[in-house]
Parts: structure tokens; C-alpha cells; sequence
């Protein structure tokens, strides 16, 4: 039998496809990058939604008996499935196993099975005894129609939508964090409703025909001391009367107590909630910019309305260029991106992701660039370079681009002063002024420019200036008019914007 | 050509690159600094003509004589100084040609209102380029390199010549073909003072004394600038 369960666990250990299936499912179920997990949720939800109509529908109205089997064995059976599944991915049992093994095996000791497995067997009990796990249990039970008693379990499924609202989980959470004030609270309120409940039962339970028993009066009890006061239940001497009017100041006491403990807790937390917000949003998107510091390049590139950028976040370890920057609109959180935390919380796997470091300091910017790319090599990096001498580190580092405005800066006055004319269209170049956009046309293999040479596709014609070809990484500048073009060739051209998007238009299509 | 002149206040991180391809283009430089230690730095880099002195005292700016210069550039590492330098000469100097750096979209306005006749704004273009290698990666690599002159390929702009064969000429007969080059596009001064991309799709007549900006490589440019001195051969 030992045998038998560690040839599995050593056949399961190294099975690729296997741990390849297991953290597909744990994606799907526990991650947020999985592109069909919103399906699946929205699958799950619609179940219980349908489960708990036909419920409730069908305490005055009889339904069809086919409706009767959905729910009772469909639902239960998928939630079924869905909870054996996050058990089984929830911890590795045949990774414990075959490390013993090997821990065993190098320590020339006998190995035991049994250790590991009720550590492994005592961390998934762990986990079935968490609120969620144990709602996703009980809401398997179906509401079994005979035993009408049954039927509160269909509560359980609608406790499963929790899983689906973050803002009960942030909630929840906001709540655990100021546990000891609100225990002390409850104990007080247990301490209270139990000495006037006691009170008002020694004190009235001959006189007031409505207490009949220490339940009523602590129900009493509890009922003044939240000011709700059904009234069902009220004193009729002075002396029970003098207890209510205790018991009612208490209570407004507490109660203020307790709403000044959750607000704060609230206010505590608000940024942070809003920021993990703002980081949830821009993980839905597929592409999105991460702009690293606010700062006088930033405020420039936003001020270049040329094209509106939804898809952005900007990060500043400042709190004040932070707030400046919501002032001024943008949407920026107050994070550290040289933190290898902070942008593991981005969906790197999923989504194109830029990263702009345009921070003041190279230093920061070079970190935040070897940040992103060990984290993945697919993030691309446009880091901005004070130094010119140390750009060969930032190359190093990886960056996708370099942005020099000092260099930039420099050629452009020495341009200026020595050749004025040209300074203004390279200028008017360099900023993409409308009739000198320099654009590129990417060749793939449907265009119908593909074998056609420079003199047929006559860009004169069309008002535009052909500067060059970029092939396999070279660039070809002017090339004669007998060369052909080829597929994945990348075009570079001058002209004004519409002769450029007419020109790319009218050769889109395939032959 | 002839000797040009350029006054320049500041030797700082901008000052210091600018002085040196100023240098080499073969202008007059006089450097003028008010801290000390750039003062030094730009002595001990081999210029001759440089002056350690407040910019902010009105007599000693007067003692330089900007009139004799062509160009004032202020490129002062604390940009403060740098545009209330631009306001002083300004003020005591209404002719000259004032060239200034800004750091900043405010500092920018401000140095316009000062009187600087041209601001150049660091990040201006920086942050345009973010947006042009978003939008189109390879054409701002391969253009980067030609601005910055890396390849060997290079602006060029270039005065026609009195009597050049290309007198007369309308803009879309010339073949720029067999040159080489590219006509990017020109100033055609009976249009006013104003340059035009070849590209707006106006046929220009070229006349002596408009300027002509080409793109290409080097040695071409040189050929075509020698080429346009020519006179038209008769047929």
C-alpha cells in the first residue's frame, strides 16, 4: 500500500501535464488572469440565482418536476464538482510525499508515509473548516423537499455569491482587522443584556404577564438595548422602568461605540481599498501603460492630447505627486514600482503591459527596468535616461527604449542655433505636427503591395514621401525604385495624416 | 563660412554638450557662468573665452557687449537664474536673439513672456516620442537614429545658390533620384519666411535663396550641395 501511494505520488510529481492541469483548475477557480474564468463565474452565479428562485417560488406555487431535478441534482452536482476541486488544488499532497521521500532517502532513514499525509490531510481540514469552504459545502446539500427544515441550507447558496463580491470580502476583512475593539464591544453588550435581563426577571416575572421566562427577559434586554424596542414586551414598575432607561443609555452608547470603530477602521483602509480598486480595473484590460513617477515628463505626455489613453496607472512612492496627480485627474496609486511585489500584483501573464519609467532618478529608473523584466521578459520597458553615459546599463537591463531628454535636448538647440530651418521640421517631425507624421506601414503577407516594386505603388501620387524600408532589423534608406516589396517589410513614410491613412486603406485588402 | 557667434550663459549638464558641438561647428563661443565650479570645469575643457560673473547684476551684463553676438542662449542649470537672466538681457538688449531652455511647461510660458525668442522644452519632445513609440516603434527608432545622426544618414538644409541649374524648376520635376536624397521640404521665400513640407502636396517654384531641407546619407548631401551650384546646361 505505501509502496502503491508513493510510485502514484512520485508518477503524479512528475507528470508535467498533471501539475499543468492542477494550476490551470487553480487559476480558473482561485486566479484573475484566466481569460474563461468570468464564464465559469457567471455559469456558477447563474445556478444560484435559478436555485434559489425555483425555492422560493415554489413555497406557493408548485413547480415541474423536471425543474425539481435541476436543482436538485444538476446544481448540487456541479457545486459538487466545484468544491472537490478546490479542495484537491488547495495543497500538493504528492509534492509532500516525494519530498519526505527524497528527505528520507538522503537521511538513510525508513520512510513514513503516514506523517506526511496527516499533515497534508490536516492542511486541507484546514481549509474545509473556512467560512467559504464550509458554505460551498452545505450549499451542496440540495434542498431536500420533505424535510421542509432542510430547505434553510438553500441560504448557503446564497451566501456562495460572497465568493463573487469583493466588497463583502474587503469588508469582512476591514472588520477582522478591528477584532479586539468589537469583542470587547460584544462582551460588554453580553455583559449588559444579562445583568437587565436578569434584573427585570427577578424584578417583574410575578408582576409583567409578558415575562414568563429569563428568555424573555434577556430578549427584552436585547431588544431596548439596540433601540429597537418591539414594545411587544415592556416593564410595568418603577424599578423595571429605571432599568430600561439604564438599559437604553447603554445602548445608544454602544451603538455609537461601534459605528465610530467600523468608520475608522473604514477610513484607515479607504486608500487602500480605493487603490486596490484602481489596480483591479486596469488588470481587466488587455494592454495598459504602468507609468512610473508624476513628474514634469509625465504631466507632458498626459498634456499630449493627441489620442486619449484610458488604459494607464501611474505609480509614485510620493503621497504628495500622488495627490497632485488625482487632482489633476489621472488615475495614480501610491506604490514603490522597484518592488517586486508591486507589479506582481499586475496581470503580467495575461496582458501587454508598458512599462514607462520616467522617474527623475536613473538609479530608480535602471531598478524599476531589471524589476519588470525578471518578473517577465514580456514586459516592455521605456525608461527615460538622465545620464548619457550610462546607457549602455540601461541596455543591460533590458529596456525596450530609451528616452534621452538631455541628449534630445542638447542636439535640438545645437540644431537651433546652427541650422534654424531645420530645426523646425525636425521639430515639427519629432512632434508629429499633422503634415509631417512620419508613420510606418507593416507588410504582412495579404497586402496587396507584396511583390509590387517602389515606382508601381508610386507614393508620389499619393502625396507621400518615401523614406525607406526597415528589413530584418536593417534599415534600407531610399531605396531605388526597381526594389520589390516584400512580406514583413516595414515601410517608412512622410505625408499628412489622411494621405497616410489613405494610402494604408487602399492596400489593406488582399489581392 | 563666415565667423558666428554665440554668447553663452551657463556650462552646466546642457551647457557643457551645446559648447562642444558649437565648438566643433566651428563658432565664436564666449561662456559666460556664475558658479564657480562650472566655471572651472569649462576652463579646465579647453575654452578660452569664459567669464566668471553674477548674471543677475545688470552693469556686468552690459560689459559683455551681447549686441556683438548673433545668438544668446541661456541654458543656466537653476532655472530661476535662467529666466531671470532672459528677462535682464531682454530688457537692456531689445535686437538680439535670445535661444532658451525650459525644464518645465510653467517655466516655458514664463520664459516666453520674458522675451526669449525661441524656448526649447525638454521634455516637449521626449514625451512626444513616448507616444510615437507606443504608436509606431520602428519609424521613431530608425528617425531617432537620423536626428541623432547615427547611421550615417542626416538632415541637411542648404541655400540655392544664385544661377543653379534647379532655378525656376517646379518642385515635382526635379528627380531626387539619381542624388540620392530626399527632399523633405523647404522655405520658398516668396511664400514669406515660413517652411513647408514637401508633403502638403503644393507644387513650389524653387528660386534662388530659398532654402532646401534633405534627408540622406552624408556623402550624398555633400555631392547634391556641390551639384546645386551648377549652373543648367543648355541643351
Amino acid at each position: 500500500m505505501k509502496q502503491f501511494i508513493l510510485s502514484l505520488a512520485l508518477a503524479l510529481r512528475k507528470s508535467k501535464r498533471y501539475r499543468a492541469v492542477k494550476e490551470y483548475v487553480w487559476e480558473l477557480l482561485n486566479g484573475t488572469g484566466n481569460p474563461y474564468k468570468k464564464y465559469l463565474d457567471t455559469f456558477i452565479i447563474f445556478l444560484i440565482v435559478t436555485s434559489v428562485f425555483i425555492l422560493v417560488y415554489e413555497v406557493t406555487n408548485p413547480v415541474p418536476a423536471w425543474l425539481d431535478y435541476y436543482d436538485f441534482y444538476f446544481v448540487s452536482f456541479v457545486f459538487f464538482v466545484e468544491y472537490i476541486l478546490r479542495l484537491w488544488v488547495h495543497n500538493d499532497l504528492s509534492k509532500y510525499i516525494v519530498e519526505e521521500y527524497h528527505d528520507a532517502q538522503f537521511l538513510h532513514r525508513e520512510f513514513e508515509l503516514w506523517p506526511v499525509l496527516k499533515h497534508g490531510f490536516k492542511e486541507k481540514l484546514n481549509y474545509m473548516i473556512t467560512p467559504a469552504a464550509i458554505v460551498d459545502l452545505l450549499a451542496i446539500f440540495p434542498a431536500y423537499r420533505p424535510l421542509r427544515v432542510l430547505r434553510i441550507f438553500v441560504l448557503f447558496r446564497v451566501l456562495k455569491l460572497l465568493r463573487y463580491t469583493k466588497s463583502i470580502n474587503q469588508f469582512v476583512e476591514v472588520i477582522t482587522n478591528k477584532r479586539f475593539e468589537l469583542l470587547t464591544l460584544l462582551f460588554l453588550l453580553f455583559f449588559i443584556v444579562t445583568t437587565a435581563g436578569i434584573a427585570i426577571y427577578v424584578l417583574e416575572e410575578r408582576i409583567n404577564p409578558n415575562i414568563t421566562s429569563l428568555f424573555d427577559a434577556l430578549y427584552w434586554s436585547l431588544v431596548t438595548i439596540t433601540t429597537v424596542g418591539y414594545g411587544d414586551i415592556s416593564p410595568v414598575t418603577d424599578a423595571g422602568r429605571t432599568i430600561s432607561m439604564l438599559v437604553i443609555i447603554a445602548g445608544i452608547a454602544m451603538i455609537s461605540f461601534a459605528t465610530s470603530v467600523i468608520v475608522s477602521a473604514f477610513s484607515e483602509r479607504l486608500s487602500e481599498l480605493k487603490e486596490s480598486r484602481i489596480i483591479e480595473q486596469i488588470n481587466k484590460s488587455r494592454s495598459f501603460l504602468i507609468i512610473c513617477g508624476y513628474g514634469q515628463m509625465t504631466k507632458m505626455f498626459f498634456r499630449q492630447k493627441k489620442e486619449k489613453i484610458d488604459d494607464y496607472i501611474i505609480l509614485d512612492t510620493d503621497i504628495k505627486r500622488v495627490e497632485q496627480a488625482r487632482k489633476d485627474g489621472y488615475k495614480a496609486v501610491q506604490e514603490d514600482a522597484s518592488r517586486f511585489e508591486t507589479l506582481k500584483k499586475f496581470n503580467v501573464e495575461h496582458a501587454h503591459i508598458t512599462i514607462l519609467c520616467l522617474t527623475a532618478s536613473d538609479v530608480e529608473n535602471i531598478y524599476i527596468t531589471l524589476n519588470a523584466k525578471s518578473i517577465s521578459r514580456k514586459i516592455r520597458v521605456i525608461a527615460r535616461v538622465n545620464d548619457i553615459n550610462i546607457v549602455s546599463k540601461f541596455e543591460y537591463a533590458g529596456a525596450d527604449h530609451l528616452l534621452m531628454p538631455n541628449q534630445v535636448v542638447n542636439t535640438m538647440i545645437r540644431t537651433a542655433i546652427t541650422q534654424p530651418t531645420m530645426y523646425k521640421a525636425i521639430h515639427a517631425i519629432l512632434t508629429g505636427k499633422s503634415v509631417a507624421r512620419i508613420d510606418e506601414v507593416h507588410v504582412h503577407e495579404k497586402h496587396s503591395m507584396v511583390g509590387k516594386s517602389v515606382a508601381e505603388l508610386n507614393f508620389r501620387s499619393n502625396k507621400l514621401l518615401f523614406i525607406g524600408i526597415e528589413r530584418e532589423g536593417k534599415f534600407l534608406f531610399n531605396p531605388p525604385s526597381s526594389e520589390v516589396i516584400q512580406s514583413y517589410d516595414i515601410l517608412l513614410l512622410m505625408g499628412r495624416q489622411i494621405s497616410l491613412e489613405y494610402f494604408r486603406g487602399r492596400h489593406e485588402g488582399s489581392l | 563660412m563666415s565667423e558666428r557667434s554665440i554668447l553663452l550663459f551657463g556650462y552646466g549638464n546642457h551647457g557643457k554638450f551645446i559648447a562642444k558641438g558649437l565648438n566643433e561647428d566651428g563658432f565664436r563661443l564666449k561662456i559666460v557662468e556664475s558658479n564657480h565650479d562650472y566655471y572651472l570645469q569649462a576652463k579646465e575643457d579647453g575654452f578660452m573665452d569664459v567669464e566668471h560673473l553674477d548674471v543677475t547684476n545688470d552693469s556686468l551684463l552690459e560689459v559683455l557687449n551681447p549686441q556683438y553676438f548673433e545668438q544668446l542662449v541661456c541654458v543656466m542649470e537653476d532655472e530661476h537664474l535662467n529666466v531671470f537672466l532672459t528677462l535682464s538681457l531682454r530688457s537692456l538688449f531689445k535686437e538680439s536673439y535670445i535661444l532658451a531652455i525650459s525644464d518645465s511647461l510653467h517655466t516655458t510660458k514664463k520664459l516666453k513672456m520674458a522675451g526669449a525668442d525661441k524656448v526649447i522644452d525638454l521634455y516637449e519632445v521626449s514625451a512626444n516620442k513616448i507616444y510615437n513609440i507606443l504608436k509606431r516603434p520602428v519609424s521613431t527608432k530608425i528617425l531617432e537614429g537620423i536626428v541623432m545622426d547615427k547611421d550615417g544618414i542626416t538632415f541637411r538644409e542648404m541655400l540655392i545658390p544664385e544661377g543653379s541649374f534647379l532655378q525656376d524648376m517646379m518642385t515635382d520635376d526635379v528627380d531626387f533620384a539619381p542624388y540620392g536624397i530626399l527632399l523633405i521640404g523647404m522655405i520658398d521665400e516668396e511664400l514669406g519666411h515660413t517652411f513647408v513640407f514637401i508633403t502638403t502636396g503644393i507644387n513650389h517654384k524653387l528660386d534662388a535663396g530659398d532654402t532646401l531641407v534633405c534627408i540622406g546619407p552624408k556623402e550624398k548631401l555633400d555631392a547634391f550641395e556641390e551639384e546645386i551650384k551648377k549652373e543648367k546646361s543648355i541643351p
